[in-house]
């Protein structure tokens, strides 16, 4: 394989003609010295290492920070190129499972639109000119005062100590930090019940009755991964849990919820009042609507009958009190929760730390100002006018993996280097810490924040490597070099996490919501693919659809249908929005389910400087407001302007409502282990085809789904999956093999959401086989439904006849010369999983059950002379499964789990009546409301 | 004036008093040589949307079938309907011939040979669109059982492998039968020739003939021998079309009604082209002599018929959707009424069943302009028909999250805008070329009157 090489030079280069020569002469240089070839020596491959054969992935474990906390991963590498991330089972904020940000990271390293060298006001500079200009700069700062540094949130150890060594040698440095993506109103709370800074984890796993307050333990984020386990784990066992949840908009724990009540914020305030009277608090009852009360009620009876079990859950959405109350509910039920010191060192709230640091550059009081990967510019509220501060700030630096928003109001320019390039340390929620290796060498100029730091600090030639094993020489005992090599091997550093305190929380304090009339109200948050807009440049994540409106390439400003209906709204039309003076335009979407009198928008979207991929799509909401990142606005307005604005997804909500009763049954758990009706399969004249030495077959179990994509990232990254960006979905050409159906159940629909991941049937009697005129889809002797690409000529008769349309056309090149933005450009092809064909354009594909993972199980079997063992075929999708919803195995074994699960009363066939015979069958979504909620 | 002799003389107009005025009218449009202005605009014309169609067909080879308005579901599109389209319309022609002669219905005389030129035509035409739907066309010869060192073969299941087959040897056959019924034609133009090389033209391809009794009975045999194979092929091939929808799993797809239900719709739209063609070189090439009111008249009974067939199987889709109690079925039809093709399913309605019932009466099936606006519109039906077909069964069938609407894009309206320049380029040159009515039938229906 050639080497990676990026294939253009980004930006405006003025040059006069000497350097040319120069750079010319240099280039022919560098050009006869050998193609990236290392400094160091190297040994030839004369005798291949044990495990190193050429082609064969190699597996190693990092960690992969979301908002700063670290989630662990094994990184597959082929020669050299990472090519999929994979969780590690071993890491506790992984559990063996990713989220589409760990899925989708690999595709950020290769993304052509990384920033590649260094730049002054723009134009490509070197690291060695800025460092001359920062000695300069530095020797003033040293004694004057006015050196700030803004970082997002860090617990990494290195950071941390690399941190504190500059504020030791930069005694005037004032350190800003924040996430917009933040736990201010969490921290506020745990300060206000414990009396300090400590983060309280609950397990999910120990609860049979968790109240939710627009909690979101479910979705995006860095808990997701272990809390989705959990989960999972008791919605599968014997003793189900049972799930409240209060909730003004759509979260994805909401639609897992068993009793889901739309509530306005207030409302879900006083409903946390409620519950608290109910449990002794001493908290004022207030008047609400009788939904409210009777949730409270219930969920109060429910939280007093599992005491010792039971669990209250206040999201980020609710104010300090309510979180100091749910402390002591915890309490008082003697709620499964550990609460730790808190990783994140840093008292001021992250709000109060953009705050302080606009008014500091307002007021002079800062000189020098590094920015090292934050981007307060896009971040802060436009109240803030912080473009304006930038101006009257003499130096400022920013370092960063793309030329963003804040790069353009800096001085200079520094490319950071990718986390898979990176050496470095993190800490997970629980305080975990795990360290990050490289898996490449770096693609450009570029130096990890730790080396940044390092440089700042004015050591010479910092390497990553020797900057982590500094900071954990003085903490590990023993064998330092085995310490070492043990912790890269497992992926975490056993008893790193703090153990747990315990602190009792002080009695809440009676608070009455703000009253005043009810207006309409803003809620905000993470976009759920691409968080705070850190991901915006990633195109798999532009294009996975979000969970429940299924929109792509933007996002969009929800609203209740009864608010829709009373102002007039229809899908796709602009709205503004107006809260106080600030103003933002976006696209409506009605969207049943959320509460009447909220209105619904996330951040992340509206970038206006980075990549081609991120650039003006969707709208930027995380400038409304006079507080940064506040998550609810009240005394909003909305109007159309009366343009229509074009609107990506890749199916509508209002359509799936209706159909959930054949499509997507559920039984309540009182009755989930009835056996069904004996279905056997229809008789039909094709006969049943012969099985060979197995017959896989795929169930998924929609009880366990989430809905978080993870399936559908890792599919694509899987199989090369292309982009097709945003005009071809709005034709209706999508390409991802594996989708995710949503349903409204049926009359219930604001109660009541279900996912359903839908790839490949594999039918054992496939209707695509017959109809295809040269036999490009066939039947394989495993039972697989299988798609020879050099054979199709591409008549799509195969889609046609798809009762399930879960094929795909490439109706262009989307992985050639057709390729939508930069996703064709060289650096991209460095992504390509070498075991699958990159597929041309006009021919058919789909699910192949991850195909490559068969064939490479079989061939180990085949080596040791044994059948393929159970478990030991995963597909992408069911890896990345943080639910573990997705089984795969071996029909053929009487005990696999497959066949296992096909017995199951909850299990069932989409369109058995169909006669296709699908491999690729379901278990039905199981309801545990409380008795009175039926 | 025998009974004989007046039915006959029906399809005449009065200036026909003899076997040479037929010639004469008949050759009249190749030897005389006059290109009136408007022949050359027409030209201009048909060359332009011709050319249309070719950039078209550049582009589509260049750029992939993207640049078509298909969808992930709504996998076919504008290709397959023109495809179904074009071959109905190429129905017409051989069943004129074919079937009409062999039930001894003379009057056909006056239309079989631009009926049959039409057939070729539109069937040629139909044959490009599969390849121009092709993911990858420059695969297409994989349909075909050519020995190959892979040993690989047709899927023979796939009602598109039999499709090609039965297109192919409809298309070999109409050129066959064509040709067949021109030749006494060929030698008569030889024979009127004015210079050497139109006469060693149409020499070539008259193929020796001269007329004699012999000539006449081997010819006589072998016309009629055709025929009665032609009759069986017309019925097979839209019936076979018909099965690469049937032999499905889709909901308005799978029914057995489909191989009749094509066929009629096909002969429907063939014999609406014909009133059109007629209509049209009637006027340009002053046949009203030869192509009289009586043979509207006549078409315009079939289309009656049709269109009552065709309105019958309309009717019996909605019942069983309804009768069958099947979901999907049952969706599709109420999606057809109430859905985002409603419009144009009520303009199929009206066009393929409610306008046509006025062909009751006589005054407006002998009414020329009037005949013709409804044989427009009736095409427009028919290919309105076969878009949501494939429209609405692909947009709408079992798992609503994959519902989809199709966006025709501006190629899909340059393809079809560009076929039917083709259809008229060609057309306007075989007029100035070949003869458009058959002079020796013709000769033969006035004979056969006047020895009655």
């Amino acid at each position: 394989m050639p080497p990676v090489t990026t294939g253009r030079v980004g930006g405006a280069i003025e040059l006069r003609r000497r350097e040319a020569l120069k750079l010319l002469a240099a280039g022919m240089a560098t050009a006869l010295a050998g193609c990236g070839k290392p400094n160091e020596e190297i040994i030839p491959y004369v005798e291949m290492p044990e495990r190193m054969a050429a082609g064969d992935p190699l597996r190693f474990a990092t960690t992969l920070a979301l908002s700063g906390y670290g989630r662990g991963v094994l990184a597959i590498s082929v020669d050299g190129r990472p090519i999929k991330l994979e969780g590690n089972p071993r890491h506790p904020y992984s559990m063996g499972a990713t989220d589409i940000f760990c899925e989708a990271t690999v595709q950020s390293l290769y993304d052509p639109d990384r920033s590649q060298v260094a730049r002054r006001a723009g134009v490509p500079a070197s690291w060695d000119s800025f460092l001359a200009e920062w000695n300069e700069v530095a020797g003033q700062a040293r004694t004057s005062a006015g050196l700030g540094l803004v970082t997002g949130r860090v617990v990494s150890p290195t950071t941390l100590r690399l941190i504190s060594e500059l504020q030791k040698r930069f005694s005037s440095l004032r350190w800003y930090r924040y996430e917009p993506v933040n736990d201010d109103q969490a921290r506020t709370g745990a300060r206000l019940a414990f009396g300090r800074a400590v983060a309280v984890i609950p397990r999910l796993r120990d609860a049979d009755v968790v109240v939710s307050l627009w909690a979101d333990p479910l979705g995006a984020g860095p808990p997701q991964l272990r809390q989705a386990n959990d989960f999972a784990h008791r919605r599968g066992g014997p003793r189900p849990q049972r799930h409240y949840v209060a909730e003004p908009a759509w979260t994805l724990t909401g639609a897992a919820a068993d009793w889901r009540l739309p509530a306005r914020p207030e409302n879900i305030r006083r409903i946390a009042s409620a519950i608290g009277g109910h449990l002794g608090s001493g908290q004022p009852t207030m008047a609400m609507p009788p939904e409210e009360t009777a949730f409270a009620a219930k969920a109060a009876a429910d939280l007093t009958a599992s005491r010792g079990r039971a669990l209250v859950l206040a999201g980020e959405g609710m104010p300090a009190e309510v979180q100091a109350l749910c402390h002591w509910l915890n309490a008082s039920l003697g709620a499964p929760v550990d609460i730790i010191a808190d990783p994140d060192p840093v008292a001021d709230s992250h709000a109060d730390s953009l705050e302080t640091l606009v008014r500091d550059m307002r007021d002079g009081r800062l000189s020098t100002l590094i920015i090292a990967d934050a981007n307060p510019v896009y971040d802060a509220p436009d109240d803030f006018d912080i473009t304006q501060a930038f101006a009257a700030i003499p130096f400022s630096v920013h370092f960063g993996s793309y030329l963003d928003e804040t790069a353009a109001a800096c001085h200079w320019h520094l490319p950071q280097s990718h986390v898979l390039e990176s050496w470095g340390d993190s800490r997970a929620v629980d305080g975990t810490a795990s360290l990050i290796q490289p898996l490449i060498r770096r693609l450009y100029d570029s130096r990890t924040c730790d080396e940044f730091f390092a440089l700042l600090e004015g050591v010479p030639a910092p390497n990553g490597r020797e900057l982590v094993r500094e900071t954990w020489q003085a903490k590990a005992h023993g064998d330092f070099e085995a310490w070492w090599r043990d912790s890269l091997e497992r992926g975490i550093i056993p008893g790193s996490a703090p153990s747990p305190l315990v602190i009792a929380p002080a009695a809440p304090k009676p608070s009455e919501p703000a009253g005043g009339p009810a207006s309409l109200t803003l809620v905000l948050g993470p976009d759920p693919c691409l968080w705070d807009g850190r991901f915006a440049n990633n195109a798999w994540l532009q294009e996975c659809p979000k969970p429940f409106t299924r929109q792509v390439w933007g996002n969009a400003v929800l609203l209740a249908l009864g608010d829709a209906d009373r102002l007039a709204i229809a899908d796709g039309d602009e709205v503004q929005i107006a809260v106080g003076d600030a103003l933002a335009t976006g696209t409506a979407l009605r969207m049943p389910g959320q509460t009447t009198g909220v209105v619904a928008a996330s951040w992340g979207s509206g970038r206006k400087l980075t990549g081609e991929i991120a650039r003006n799509v969707g709208d930027r909401f995380i400038g409304l407001g006079s507080r940064a990142f506040a998550r609810v606005l009240v005394q909003v307005s909305i109007k159309t302007t009366g343009a229509q604005r074009p609107f990506y997804s890749t199916a509508e909500f209002s359509r799936l409502q209706g159909h959930a009763e054949e499509l997507f049954p559920s039984v309540l758990l009182a009755a989930a282990d009835e056996p069904p009706a004996k279905e056997s399969p229809p008789p039909s004249l094709l006969g049943t085809p012969p099985r060979g030495d197995y017959a896989w077959a795929m169930v998924i179990d929609t009880n366990a789904c989430i809905g978080c994509s993870a399936c559908v990232v890792a599919c694509q990254a899987e199989n090369n999956v292309p982009v097709v960006g945003p005009q071809e979905i709005a034709i209706g050409r999508d390409m991802h093999w594996l989708r995710i159906d949503g349903y409204g159940l049926p009359g219930k629909e604001a109660d009541r959401y279900g996912f359903q991941p839908v790839p490949c049937m594999h039918c054992e009697l496939a209707p695509c086989e017959p109809v295809c005129p040269v036999g490009a889809s066939i039947h394989d002797h495993e039972g697989l439904n299988v798609q020879v690409y050099n054979r199709c000529v591409g008549t799509r008769f195969c889609e046609a006849n798809c009762p399930y349309k879960v094929r795909r056309f490439n109706w262009f090149a989307y992985a050639g010369d057709q390729a939508y933005a930069n996703q064709g450009e060289v650096p991209m092809k460095a992504q390509h999983n070498p075991d699958v064909s990159v597929r041309g354009r006009g021919v058919m594909e789909k699910c192949t059950y991850c195909l490559q993972r068969i064939s490479h199980a079989r061939r180990n079997a085949e080596k040791e002379n044994r059948p393929i063992g159970e478990g030991e075929v995963v597909t992408a999708c069911q890896a990345a499964c943080p639910t573990r919803a997705i089984h795969f195995g071996d029909l053929n074994r009487p005990q696999s789990e497959v066949t296992q699960l096909r017995q199951s009363p909850r299990h069932y066939t989409l369109w058995a009546e169909l006669n296709t015979r699908p491999r690729t069958t379901y278990l039905k979504r199981v309801y545990n409301p409380p008795r009175s909620k039926t | 004036m025998s009974q004989v002799e007046a039915a006959t003389r029906r399809w005449f107009g009065a200036e026909v008093a003899s076997v040479g005025v037929i010639n004469r009218l008949v050759m009249a449009p190749i030897l005389q040589g006059q290109r009136g202005w408007r022949w050359w605009a027409v030209l201009f014309f048909a060359a332009a949307l011709s050319l249309l169609m070719l950039v078209t067909a550049i582009w589509l080879f260049g750029h992939g079938i993207g640049i078509f308005g298909n969808n992930t579901t709504v996998v076919w599109g504008f290709p397959i309907a023109n495809y179904v389209w074009w071959l109905g319309i190429g129905h017409a022609g051989t069943l004129i011939s074919a079937l009409l002669l062999i039930t001894r219905q003379k009057w056909r005389a006056s239309l079989n040979r631009f009926a049959e030129t039409m057939t070729l035509f539109a069937a040629s035409l139909a044959g490009l669109f599969p390849i121009f739907h092709l993911g990858r066309p420059y695969y297409l010869y994989w349909l075909a059982p050519y020995p190959n060192v892979m040993g690989l073969w047709p899927q023979w299941r796939s009602a598109l492998v039999w499709d090609i087959w039965a297109v192919g040897t409809y298309i070999i056959f109409s050129a066959v039968f064509w040709y067949t019924g021109l030749v006494p034609d060929l030698a008569m133009l030889r024979d009127r020739a004015k210079t050497l090389w139109v006469r060693r033209f149409y020499g070539v391809f008259a193929l020796g003939w001269r007329g004699s009794a012999r000539h006449w009975l081997i010819y006589e045999r072998f016309y009629r021998y055709m025929a009665a194979m032609a009759v069986p092929l017309v019925v097979s091939v839209h019936s076979v079309v018909s099965l690469d929808f049937a032999a499905s799993l889709e909901p308005g797809w799978q029914d057995t009604i489909y191989p009749p239900y094509f066929v009629i719709g096909a002969l429907y739209s063939g014999f609406a082209m014909v009133v059109v063609i007629a209509g049209i070189l009637r006027w340009a090439l002053n046949f009203q002599a030869i192509i009289t009111v009586a043979h509207f008249e006549v078409i315009g009974r079939v289309l009656l018929a049709a269109s009552i067939v065709m309105g019958v199987s309309y009717a019996s889709e909605w019942f069983w959707a309804w009768y069958s109690g099947a979901r999907a079925e049952r969706e599709l039809v109420s999606f057809l009424f109430t859905g985002a093709y409603a419009p144009l399913y009520y303009c199929q309605l009206l066009f393929n069943v409610v306008i046509p019932q006025s062909l009751w009466f006589s005054a407006i099936r002998r009414n020329l302009p009037l005949l013709m606006v409804i044989a427009v519109v009736i095409n427009i039906g028919m290919w309105l028909e076969r878009i949501l077909l494939i429209w609405s069964t692909l947009g709408r069938d079992y798992l609503p999250s994959m519902w989809r609407l199709f966006l025709p894009s501006l190629w899909d309206w340059a393809m079809l805008l560009g076929s039917l320049g083709l259809f008229l380029l060609l057309f306007i040159l075989f007029v100035r070329i070949l003869p458009a009515v058959s002079a020796h039938e013709l000769r033969a229906l006035l004979l056969e009157g006047k020895q009655a």
